[in-house]
């Protein structure tokens, strides 16, 4: 080591010394102590407010998980009872099963966004207009939108099957028979969806380099192969933004179910687990088992969501 | 200076949310000791008669009352969440078959040393409505008094006046109901093309299962339980036979609407249109139905193999919190809101219920002015031959629900009746059954 090698200043040193001679640690002046105590005054109501709202009643749903609680008196411990009840009970699998089929929507979803992304990419007449239309159905109220859609399914003079008729085909009764009315709801819930993807994809490709696509074009490369391989790739951070928020969203549905099918649908056909979890727990006095189903539902949310991001890891396009 | 200033705006601004937001929070206690919570819900326009009942309870006692109204499919989620939070209002409506369950977990105050102490006429309510808010420890309809009826709700059964006159049926007797077959021949002799455009434009009937089932099932024979309450007896020839009779009505007869004409537009509707013979006529859409441009009036539903009509009431218990801190004055509110004469005449004014006394009906029956003529037959119901759906006696309302589940195909005829009144039984009775022990968990739980 030279004479003229400086060994680093320690950190505390750097930061607030101004001639790097402070022994003073960070914070120690008068304004410095001022205003950590006032950040600490600002950050303290949201911190507050999660520890009241999210925290204590997370923490408290482990307990009441392993209950008996009717929501009315206290919580009585009953060990893994309700767990138990869990695996046996139909209906719980039954919603689980509604549940997942009804996320087929999200990757019916994202193929028309992108299609409708790549459309709207161009320039084309009435651009501006066509954007703020698909975007409608992202600032309804959920409410209205199944009201709605309640009258769009209805089997006799919905929309729906009026425009099928047109084509000569006699449509189901969507909402009232097994078959149809999960469809039905994917169908809802791919339009009501498609604005908020399409305004994502729209910006993800809006913010695709020039540079690439040109060096992909110099090399040869065709529409179809600029896509595949450059266009593609550079959407990959919001595909997987849209397909794990969408996973998070489906797994959580219920106001819809509960507008448009309030009895849980024909033969329990679009019972979801959270209408499920809420019937359980607010009609039916069983706020432990329901509490019991919201842990499994999040744990499997949890894992869900862990998998994707292992394995998008190596596969999501990241800008260094 | 002025950072100073503004950080101490800021802070003291979002220390105001915070506080705001906990004491919002779902807490429908009133701060003020002098004043009380009414948590209920209903129509716009029942509301509004509502509001102008309790008004008139404060200008009569001095008594401040805080108003909270909901609409009514958010009512029991918000209700739950009150009791969980403990914040329960002091006086509230409540589901009748809750009775049960809220006064084991000690949510409803006991009423009875009010209703002792008080003028109001309280023994002048229908004894039956009084009587499914007594409950001694084991079963409803003896012991302490926990609630007021809000009103009583009979389920009546009536009849388009009009469309009998144009099509030449002749109309039910208002006193003897009709036999299945007549019935059946009155709903034939009501169906059919009435504009020559080759579709059905009038039916006999339309059958709303879930809320018609029972009068059927009961003029059968049948019942849902057994007279302990313990046991479902829906897998019996008088209930199969009920519930095939309503399915052939559809599905073999065709005089009532389809099922895809259902779901176009439900028989509700159709009735309102004008297309529908007999239909059922609650008190709750009087004022509705007498802006109609037909006519209408009662009769008793028609009688399976027992001979005699049968139907349910409906009910709203008024209850009060049992950790009010007023509670000699919410249980006045309660009984006043049930019985007293002037609260009586501004609610039933409005023709959305019947009177909730016998003194008060005995009058209300009289007037001819308004329809339905044959207000009587809500007395007989009341009175004589009506019945709760049993529900409101066990703990929990799940092994009802698990009897709809399923239903549909049965009701399109794809699936045999008899067959899923067998397959059904079990798991309704494993409801009822965990319903019970639910019960027995609770008792011992609350009496720690």
């Amino acid at each position: 080591m030279s004479a003229t090698t400086t060994t680093p200043a320690p950190a505390s040193v750097r930061l607030t010394g101004q001639g790097g001679t402070s022994r003073h640690r960070p914070g120690d002046g008068r304004l410095h102590r001022s205003e950590r105590i006032w950040g600490r005054v600002f950050i303290a109501p949201p911190v507050i407010g999660f520890a009241l709202f999210a925290l204590a009643p997370l923490i408290f749903s482990f307990y009441a998980a392993f209950t008996h609680w009717n929501g009315l008196s206290a919580p009585l411990f009953s060990g893994l009872t309700n767990f138990r009840t869990m695996a046996t009970d139909p209906q719980f699998w039954q919603s689980l099963w509604n549940t997942l089929f009804l996320m087929l929507g999200i990757p019916i979803g994202l193929a028309i966004s992108l299609a409708l992304a790549l459309a709207l990419n161009r320039q084309m007449p009435g651009r501006a207009a066509f954007r703020v239309i698909y975007y409608l159905p992202g600032v309804s109220s959920v409410a209205a939108i199944s009201i709605l859609w309640q009258w769009a399914l209805n089997g006799d003079f919905g929309l729906v099957n009026q425009l099928l008729a047109t084509v000569g085909i006699e449509g189901p009764n969507w909402l009232a028979e097994k078959m149809w009315v999960k469809p039905a709801l994917i169908l809802m819930g791919v339009w009501k969806g498609i604005g908020f993807s399409t305004l994502l994809y729209l910006a993800a490709l809006q913010s695709v380099p020039r540079t690439l696509l040109e060096a992909a074009m110099l090399d040869g490369a065709g529409a179809w192969r600029r896509f595949r391989h450059v266009t593609l790739p550079m959407l990959s951070p919001v595909t997987f933004f849209l397909v794990v928020t969408g996973i998070i969203g489906g797994a959580q549905m219920f106001a819809e179910i509960n507008i448009m099918t309030p009895t849980g649908g024909p033969e329990f056909g679009s019972a979801t687990i959270v209408w499920y979890i809420w019937q359980q727990g607010f009609q039916n006095l069983q706020l432990g088992y329901a509490t019991a189903m919201s842990l499994v539902l999040g744990l499997m949310i949890f894992l869900v969501t862990a998998i994707q991001f292992y394995l998008n890891s190596r596969n999501v396009f990241t800008v260094e | 200076m002025r950072r100073r200033r503004f950080l101490t705006g800021a802070a003291g601004a979002a220390a105001t949310v915070a506080a705001g937001a906990a004491a919002g929070c779902g807490n429908l206690h009133s701060a003020d000791p002098d004043v009380l919570t009414f948590m209920f819900r209903g129509s716009t326009q029942e509301r509004e008669v509502f509001g102008r009942a309790v008004e008139l309870f404060r200008q009569r006692t001095g008594h401040r009352v805080n108003l909270i109204s909901t609409a009514v499919d958010q009512y029991s989620t918000k209700l739950q969440t009150a009791i969980l939070g403990n914040s329960v209002p002091d006086v509230f409506y409540f589901d009748a078959p809750m009775t049960t369950a809220y006064v084991v977990n000690g949510v409803l105050a006991d009423l009875t040393p009010y209703i002792e102490a008080t003028d109001l006429p309280v023994h002048d309510i229908w004894p039956a409505g009084l009587d499914l808010y007594r409950f001694d420890g084991e079963r409803i309809g003896r012991g302490r008094q926990y609630a007021m009826p809000k009103d009583l709700g009979p389920f009546s059964f009536g009849y388009n006046k009009t469309l009998f006159a144009e099509l030449g049926v002749e109309p039910p007797d208002p006193d003897v109901p009709l036999d299945w077959d007549e019935f059946l021949e009155r709903c034939q002799a009501l169906t059919g093309d009435r504009d020559g455009d080759g579709a059905t434009d009038s039916w006999g009937t339309s059958v709303n299962v879930a809320a018609e089932i029972h009068s059927y099932m009961w003029s059968n024979g049948g019942n849902w339980l057994s007279d302990d309450h313990r046991t479902v007896t829906i897998d019996t020839p008088e209930f199969a036979e009920a519930l095939q009779y309503i399915v052939d009505l559809r599905e073999v007869h065709g005089v009532t609407p389809s099922i895809n004409e259902t779901e176009g537009m439900d028989g509700y509707q159709r009735w309102l249109r004008g297309q529908i013979g007999f239909f059922p006529v609650a008190p709750w859409d009087l004022t509705l139905y007498r802006t109609l441009d037909f006519e209408f009036d009662l009769c008793p539903y028609p009688a399976g193999r027992g001979g005699e009509s049968a139907t349910n009431i409906g009910s709203l218990g008024i209850g009060v919190s049992a950790t009010s801190r007023r509670p000699e004055r919410a249980a006045e509110l309660a009984m006043f809101l049930a019985c007293d004469p002037d609260a009586q005449a501004i609610i039933v004014g409005e023709g959305q219920t019947i009177p909730n006394t016998r003194s008060h009906a005995a009058e209300w029956v009289k007037d001819t002015s308004l329809e339905p003529q044959n207000k009587q037959e809500y007395i007989d119901i009341v009175e004589d031959y009506g019945r709760f759906v049993p529900n409101t006696v066990t703990y929990t309302p799940e092994w009802l629900d698990a009897f709809h589940t399923n239903l549909q195909p049965v009701l399109e005829a794809r699936e045999d009746v008899s067959e899923y009144l067998a397959a059904t039984q079990p798991v309704m009775q494993d409801f009822l059954d965990d319903g019970y022990e639910q019960f027995r968990i609770d008792q011992e739980a609350n009496a720690q």
